[in-house]
């Protein structure tokens, strides 16, 4: 986990985070799939040929997103690096800051895999409804259904993936970024397998509560440097350039701000210093600054684990609403069901429908089984035998007009849905 | 030994008749001049005049130099660079070494007689004073110089940096702050050849000079050359040398040079003279920086003035190598002082400059009128100071000092009261990161007869070995010249055979009246303290060390730091186990709906 000059904790974060959402809609197809048609006799042809449009749509975006971010990054890297030279410090500042808000935004929410997992079903579903809808104006969509989707995702999330190591990797060697990446992607695949098997829940979660948690030390280090950066930034600037000269040594730091200082060369450290610095992103030089930053994020992340565990309780953040993170926007995606669920249910018309349970009372909340009947029915079409479908699935059209309605207003509180769901 | 104590006893009798008294009275005052024609600024001239004057005298002279301080803001004091002041130490100059600082409206007389030939210099030995301005040439004639007859002019050259700032305002500004945590010296402004540039040095064809060169400077060493003229050296430092041909000398701040210069038959043209900075000793080079200064050796006044030629490389005679006229071999050492030369900050963040662990602060009492008032305590280093430095040496004995620097920096070192024999000097180390240190078991390269002076360089991370033979009774100070580094604290003190001192010499009224003046201590210990001598409380002392790593400061800043991590990440487990326990408890309401979704729809 530590950071060396071929190693970097937040590009593996990074990559970690966003193969396993890949991985999690892939892995969410290919269940579907297995359920869909894969155990349905006579169908096996139709399933590989399915099976294999998924895998191709997705090798086919990696393949992409291997392209485009190589030459992002070698561009970066070749053109980027000299712009910001000048002022290093600060933009090594700035950059810390964004790494540390990227990890700190995607952090909470890497833990509500289930409602990962949920958000994608409802993509998913919505996507298969659309094609649905739209089988006269192209084939070609509804064709290549299962091919199309996971393409679509696995370059949404690398390009997501690139911009944030172009943010992150301003801080790292970029000898760091081939490893760290290969490592994230192999682990969240790892995962995004398991999930796929349908393994320990249980190990999995304590798995993502251990990683988030070295991501949010890593994301405490980057804020804290990043106030460390500012201030050397200052102290370079009132010794006039002399900083690098000195090293680490004395004359190095701004003694007036340094709460301690600890040499390079001092061998009472050196070993265990380094893997200290590398866990936890300090400096040999602490400075009030880069401590009370330090503190202060863990206090602000207590506070946003507080409120969102409090709105997941209530539904709102009641006074706090300005103070809700970022990471609690994507929880807000994955919640409309049971939000508006609960919103529906607490309204006079719906009172028959528990606020906790209104999702899981659903025998198939997110529509899968009833999009992938559109999915078959359209398949249909091209050689696929309708009955298949409808035997194997609990189709249940109203609770996909729900889901898809929902969405195709993009409504993302899910009033629309709940008003459909009261309408019934 | 003998052969020089017996010369110096007939040069004693056959000039004694002729002795004289010298006399000059100085009115030290602010003027101002613009010496290289850029910047208009303030001087510590005398009698209203800058560049003060030089004091001329024949050896065996007595020089009465009576000094009025006028400056009105700042105390003063003269020191007298390279004479022995034997029997006299308190006619030496060095504030709070051998006397207080003269306050402005006071007069002190600094009376003294002159027994060594050759070039020295007198400059104020107080808070950075000389490279304001107050310095000049001191010279001594010597009717019975071993060249008297090889040459037809006698006369000098100075060479100097110049700052256009005052010494006070950088050292208070630029150079001991917080922010100079390098201890980057400030940069001079400029070069300056006599105290002025583009002199017209006239000389007259088919005759030989004596040119006694001065380096003046506070900073920079300088390298000088007549071109296409070679010449001869015959003294450094008061001390006469078999002539040395050279055709470039490296002269560092304090150090004298003579040469013999012969000039050519025709007045066809006119030579450029060059003295040229010793970059390597600059931190920065800044591009408005001129550090080559040009003179003409001027055959014709009304000729050309050529543009010095560019050189390939500074091929300068090597001090090391000369040998002194009066011969002596090296000394053997009866007492041994090895002090390491660093640069390293202290707990206030400023740069400070040490031997071994020390970094020179003055005493509040000069060192001198602690000999005078200690009694027999006076043979134990104690009462002097913990920050002084101070080494008491016994009388008649060979002193020998070795210097291991350990800084990347040259650092010409001089010594107050004495010239010393250069025994040993190292190359400069290959690198920054490997030092050279004296190993008495390996000598390097020692001269049959080594060379003596009063001001020697150490050259980067190397050492250099000095002895000298403890016959001038008196405290004498032993520091870098570089005013930067004087400030900075690389200096120590020598109290030679101090009982000899209280017996032998007094010091005078006048001297004390300054003490009293400027309301400065001038009994008892380095603190001031006349009762018990060994009670030091209340002396000056160099700023604590840095705080070595944690400090209890940094423990609790780190454990602090540990706990809100530990705390949030408990939060964060918190929040991740509670998406199970939501999981499982939705999940225990739905009939025969297992927890995973891969189940969940089987």
């Amino acid at each position: 986990m530590a950071n060396s000059e071929y190693f970097d904790v937040s590009v593996f974060f990074i990559l970690f985070r966003e193969t396993l959402e890949a991985s999690i809609i892939i892995s969410v197809l290919l269940a579907f799939l297995a359920q869909g048609i894969g155990n349905a006799d006579g169908d096996l042809a139709v399933y590989r040929k399915l099976v294999r449009q998924v895998w191709f749509g997705s090798l086919l975006g990696f393949s992409i997103c291997l392209v485009v971010g190589g030459i992002c990054i070698d561009a970066w890297y070749r053109f980027g690096k000299d712009v910001w030279s000048a002022s290093e410090d600060i933009w090594e500042g700035v950059f810390c800051i964004i790494a540390g808000l990227i990890i700190s935004y995607m952090g909470l929410a890497m833990l509500r895999l289930n409602k990962m997992k949920g958000k994608w079903r409802q993509k998913i579903a919505n996507a298969l409804a659309e094609t649905d809808g739209r089988t006269t104006i192209s084939s070609f969509s509804s064709k290549y259904a299962m091919a199309i989707l996971p393409f679509v995702t696995v370059l949404r999330e690398s390009v997501e993936a690139i911009v944030f190591i172009g943010g992150v990797t301003l801080s790292a060697s970029p000898k760091a970024v081939p490893l760290s990446a290969l490592a994230g992607i192999l682990c969240g695949s790892a995962v995004g397998y398991s999930i796929y098997q349908g393994g320990n829940h249980m190990r999995i979660q304590i798995f993502l509560i251990i990683s988030t948690c070295f991501l949010y030390l890593v994301a405490a280090g980057l804020m804290s440097r990043a106030v460390w950066y500012f201030e050397n930034y200052n102290w370079s600037q009132l010794v006039g350039g002399d900083v690098a000269e000195v090293g680490s040594g004395p004359g190095s730091y701004d003694i007036r701000k340094s709460v301690w200082h600890v040499n390079c060369c001092n061998p009472l450290f050196d070993g265990g210093w380094m893997i200290f610095n590398a866990l936890f992103g300090w400096q040999n030089s602490g400075t009030y600054g880069s401590v009370l930053m330090y503190n202060l994020y863990w206090v602000a992340v207590i506070i946003a684990v507080c409120l969102m565990l409090y709105k997941e309780k209530h539904g709102h953040f009641c006074v706090f609403n300005k103070y809700k993170t970022v990471a609690a926007d994507e929880i807000d995606m994955t919640l409309p069901r049971s939000v508006a669920g609960a919103r529906a249910s607490e309204g006079p018309e719906a009172g028959a429908i528990g606020p906790s349970s209104s999702r899981y009372n659903d025998p198939n909340p997110y529509g899968l089984g009833s999009s992938s009947s559109h999915l078959l029915s359209d398949v249909e079409d091209n050689e696929v035998g309708p009955s298949s479908a409808a035997t194997s699935l609990d189709v249940d059209r109203e609770s996909l007009r729900s889901s898809t309605d929902a969405a195709d207003d993009c409504d993302p509180l899910g009033i629309s849905s709940g008003t459909v769901l009261s309408a019934n | 030994m003998r052969a020089f104590s017996l010369l110096a006893a007939l040069a004693v009798s056959a000039t004694a008749s002729l002795a004289a008294t010298v006399q000059y009275d100085f009115s030290v005052e602010w003027v101002q001049a613009n010496p290289d024609g850029a910047y208009d600024r303030s001087f510590i001239g005398v009698n209203g005049a800058w560049p003060p004057p030089p004091i001329e005298c024949n050896i065996h002279d007595r020089v009465i130099i009576n000094v009025t301080n006028n400056l009105g803001n700042e105390p003063t004091a003269i020191h007298f660079h390279g004479l022995f002041m034997n029997g006299t130490n308190s006619m030496d100059g060095p504030v709070w070494v051998t006397q207080c600082p003269v306050p402005s409206g006071s007069n002190i007389i600094y009376n003294f007689t002159v027994d060594q030939p050759g070039t020295y210099w007198y400059h104020s030995h107080f808070s950075g004073q000389y490279p304001d301005g107050f310095r000049a040439p001191f010279i001594v004639y010597d009717r019975d110089e071993p060249f008297a007859d090889a040459y037809d002019v006698d006369t000098y050259l100075t060479v100097s940096d110049y700052y256009h700032n005052s010494i006070p305002w950088l050292s208070a500004n630029k150079f001991l702050i917080l922010t100079n945590p390098t201890g980057a010296e400030p940069i001079p402004d400029a070069g300056l050849f006599n105290d002025s540039q583009n002199i017209k040095f006239k000389v007259e064809p088919n005759k030989t000079y004596k040119i006694r060169i001065i380096n003046m400077g506070a900073l920079v060493s300088q390298y000088v050359w007549f071109e296409d003229h070679d010449f001869q050296i015959v003294e450094v430092d008061g001390i006469y040398v078999e002539p040395a041909e050279a055709s470039m000398i490296y002269i560092t701040v304090a150090q004298r040079y003579t040469i013999l210069l012969t000039t050519k038959n025709s007045t066809d043209k006119n030579y450029p003279m060059v003295t040229s900075f010793d970059t390597d000793m600059m931190d920065t080079l800044p591009d408005d920086l001129v550090w080559n200064v040009t003179g003409w050796l001027t055959y014709d006044e009304n000729g050309e003035f050529p543009e010095p030629a560019l050189i390939d490389e500074y091929d300068f005679y090597d001090d090391f190598n000369l040998v002194p006229y009066e011969k002596e071999e090296p000394y053997e050492p009866d007492y041994s002082i090895t002090v390491d030369v660093s640069m390293q900050n202290l707990g206030d963040g400023v740069n400070y400059a040490f031997f071994n662990d020390l970094t020179y602060v003055a005493p509040n009492v000069p060192t001198l009128y602690t000999v005078m008032s200690s009694g027999n305590d006076s043979t134990d280093a104690t009462v002097y100071g913990s920050n002084t430095h101070t080494y008491v040496l016994g009388y008649q004995e060979v002193v020998e000092i070795v210097l291991n620097n350990f800084d990347p920096g040259k650092h010409p070192f001089h010594l107050h009261g004495h010239v010393f024999q250069v025994v040993e000097r190292s190359d400069a180390s290959p690198d920054d990161e490997t030092f050279l240190t004296y190993n008495p078991d390996e000598p390097g390269t020692i001269n049959e007869y080594p060379m003596r002076r009063d001001t020697v360089y150490v050259r980067p991370n190397g050492y250099f070995v000095l002895r000298f033979l403890s016959n001038n009774p008196g405290v004498w100070f032993f520091h870098c010249h570089i005013e930067w580094h004087l400030q900075q604290g690389l200096a120590l003190t020598l109290v030679e055979a101090p009982a000899e001192i209280q017996a032998q010499q007094v010091i005078p009224d006048d001297h004390y009246a300054a003490c009293k003046a400027g309301g400065y201590a001038y009994e008892g210990n380095a603190a001031g303290n006349t009762v018990n001598l060994f009670d030091l409380t209340g002396e000056k002392l160099q700023p604590k060390p840095l705080p070595a790593g944690f400090t209890a400061r940094g423990i609790v800043a780190l454990v602090f730091s540990c706990i809100s991590a530990f705390v949030g990440m408990g939060f964060i487990t918190w929040y991740g186990l509670s998406d199970l326990k939501t999981t499982e408890r939705e999940v225990a309401a739905i009939v025969g709906e297992p927890l995973d979704d891969s189940d969940e729809s089987k």
